[in-house]
């Protein structure tokens, strides 16, 4: 192992797993406040994607400007998604049922973009997703930059919600206990709701990265989902700094393994680092309880 | 004691989708009293109580406070009427601190002057809350996260306080401080209406006694009367299960008799 591998890997970490801890969040959010495990997230981010896609195509609307569109236009999408399905889930089996009704969500979604877009791959476009710069031996793609720095602003600006605002005193409040943040008059299904939207909302700016970085079409979400899933998992359900750090870890150890045995090797070990992980912490790295996957 | 009545439960029937829990309820809470529910574990106490604070919505009947039919509203406009409730298990947000927590008790004042002044009347009453305000409420003992809890409560003023078996868990001295507080709050003009496991304790201390067995009200009358009750006595108050299976209990009547 030279130390230009273990750099680049360490880049990557942060570059390209800053974008998945922050779609991860948005699932471990909605995990967290709802006891929902969000399946369908995975499709979003590339409903995301194939909207930025879209606004390009047929406005010739650049990626990022686009955010200002595909953003809000997620939120609602969340909204709409909670309303219709999620907020009528009750009980003690909510959370089993959550992932049958957002599994079948996804596929509703999943066959819709093959009507709209066809099955061929697509890949966004801009000026600057090919383009890099190099310090010493290693490369920064600009792309993979303006993720980084888009993750890390909606990340920040998510914590000062959550910690510096009133309804981030809610969400916070919920996401503890819904009895009791409903019991000092905390709306708890008002919260969900928006919870929810946000926790969608933030596909869009990750949609928006993995589609510039990838080529994609709908059947790119199983794996996006996988991979969203082991995060969370692995950071422990509910916990946004836990998902933050499996996020960036995933990558790295996935980079790291892909250097050193051969990258056929490389998406095996997340699975791997899950299993010990969980062998070791039921709860994963922070969690609080056990994943309460049914 | 009807014109007294400052809730009324009428005929209320409850349940968490199963069969019902409660059976045709019906009683009251005093105004400025301390009422005190007793009866067996799994008798629907609780259920009861998640009634009031409209984290339960009964399938039938009504609950009436100030006029009000409590039956059908949120948690939140129950708050707002001026109903708090601290639940059975313990309900401060563990990863918070202790001024956080009390903070959220006044969730629903907008005004920050109005909660910086109740905070400081608060901290008065319960020292505990300065002396651990940056503590996370998770590291206290059972018995201070009671009392926490117990401040945050007052944080809204309610003109009702309902606690769901405040002691359970606590050490005797800390029992003991417990029911002096209860006592304090009601001094101040809280009407109190309380689950109790330590029935005699809680029934010395009430204006009035229900006693709640398999959903439906078994009895009620003033505290003493409970208290006194030759049945009741065996049968909750820390009577033995010889005694209770050997004195002859009068068989259930379809309606709640009344010791006045
Ligand atoms: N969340 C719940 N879901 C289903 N059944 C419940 C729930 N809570 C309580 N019960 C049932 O309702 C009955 C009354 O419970 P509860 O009101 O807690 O009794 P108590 O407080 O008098 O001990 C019990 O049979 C209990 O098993
Ligand atoms: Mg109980």
């Amino acid at each position: 192992m030279n130390s230009t591998a273990l750099l680049s890997a360490a880049k990557d970490g942060l570059l390209t797993g800053s974008v998945y801890a922050l779609m991860a969040t948005g699932l471990t959010l909605i995990f967290g406040v709802m006891d929902i495990i969000n399946l369908a997230q995975g499709i979003l981010v590339i409903l995301a994607a194939y909207l930025s896609y879209a606004l390009q195509i047929h406005w010739h609307i650049d990626l990022f400007v686009g955010l200002l569109i595909t953003i809000p236009t997620m939120f609602v999408v969340g909204i709409v998604i909670e309303r219709l399905f999620i907020g009528r889930l009750k009980g003690p089996e909510k959370t089993a049922m959550s992932i049958l009704v957002t599994y079948a969500v996804s596929l509703l979604i999943e066959g819709a973009l093959n009507m709209t877009f066809s099955v061929n791959d697509v890949q966004l476009q801009g000026w600057y997703v090919n383009r890099s710069f190099a310090i010493g031996s290693v490369h920064f793609g600009y792309i993979y930059m303006a993720g980084f720095v888009l993750a890390a602003v909606l990340l920040s600006s998510l914590y000062f919600m959550l910690y510096r605002t009133q309804f981030g005193v809610s969400v916070r409040a919920s996401l503890a206990d819904q009895t009791s943040a409903a019991l000092v008059g905390i709306d708890v299904k008002r919260v969900s709701t928006i919870c929810f939207g946000i926790g969608v909302a933030v596909t869009a700016a990750g949609g928006m990265i993995y589609g510039a970085t990838n080529s994609f079409n709908a059947s790119t979400s199983y794996d996006l989902i996988s991979r969203l899933l082991t995060i969370i998992v692995l950071g422990g359900m509910g916990s946004l700094g836990g998902a933050m750090l499996a996020g960036v870890g995933m990558v790295f150890i996935g980079d790291m393994v892909g250097v050193i045995w051969s990258p056929v090797w490389s998406s095996m070990s997340y699975f791997i680092a899950l299993t010990v992980v969980l062998l070791i912490r039921p709860q994963g790295l922070f969690g609080k309880q056990s994943a309460r996957v049914a | 004691m009807a014109e007294d009545a400052f809730v009324s439960f009428r005929g209320v029937f409850a349940g968490y989708g199963g069969a019902d829990v409660l059976k045709d309820v019906n009683c009251e809470v005093e105004r400025g009293g301390v009422t005190t529910i007793v009866g067996p574990n799994g008798s629907g106490k609780s259920t009861l109580l998640k009634t009031v604070s409209g984290l339960l919505k009964p399938r039938e009947g009504e609950i009436i406070f100030k006029g009000q039919n409590l039956v059908g509203k949120t948690p939140k406009e129950i708050l707002k009427l001026g109903v708090v409730q601290v639940p059975q298990n313990h309900s401060l947000f563990r990863e918070m601190t202790v001024q956080e927590n009390v903070e959220l008790g006044a969730f629903l004042v907008k005004d920050k002057k109005v909660v910086a002044s109740r905070l400081n009347m608060i901290r008065e009453m319960f020292p505990i809350v300065t002396e651990r305000a940056n503590d996370k409420a998770g590291s206290l003992s059972g018995g201070q996260q009671r009392l926490v809890e117990f401040a945050r409560c007052l944080m809204l003023e309610p003109d009702l306080v309902v606690l769901d078996e405040p002691s359970m868990g606590l050490d005797p001295k800390t029992l003991k401080s417990m029911f002096a507080t209860i006592k304090m709050m009601n001094n101040a003009g809280r009407t109190v209406l309380l689950v109790e496991q330590n029935a005699r304790r809680a029934l010395k201390m009430s204006h009035h006694g229900v006693v709640l067995e398999n959903g439906k009200v078994r009895l009620s009358g003033t505290g003493s009367e409970v208290l006194n009750h030759p049945e009741i006595g065996a049968l909750y108050l820390g009577g033995s299960i010889e005694e209770t299976t050997a004195a002859t209990v009068v068989p259930e009547s379809p309606e709640s008799e009344s010791v006045e």
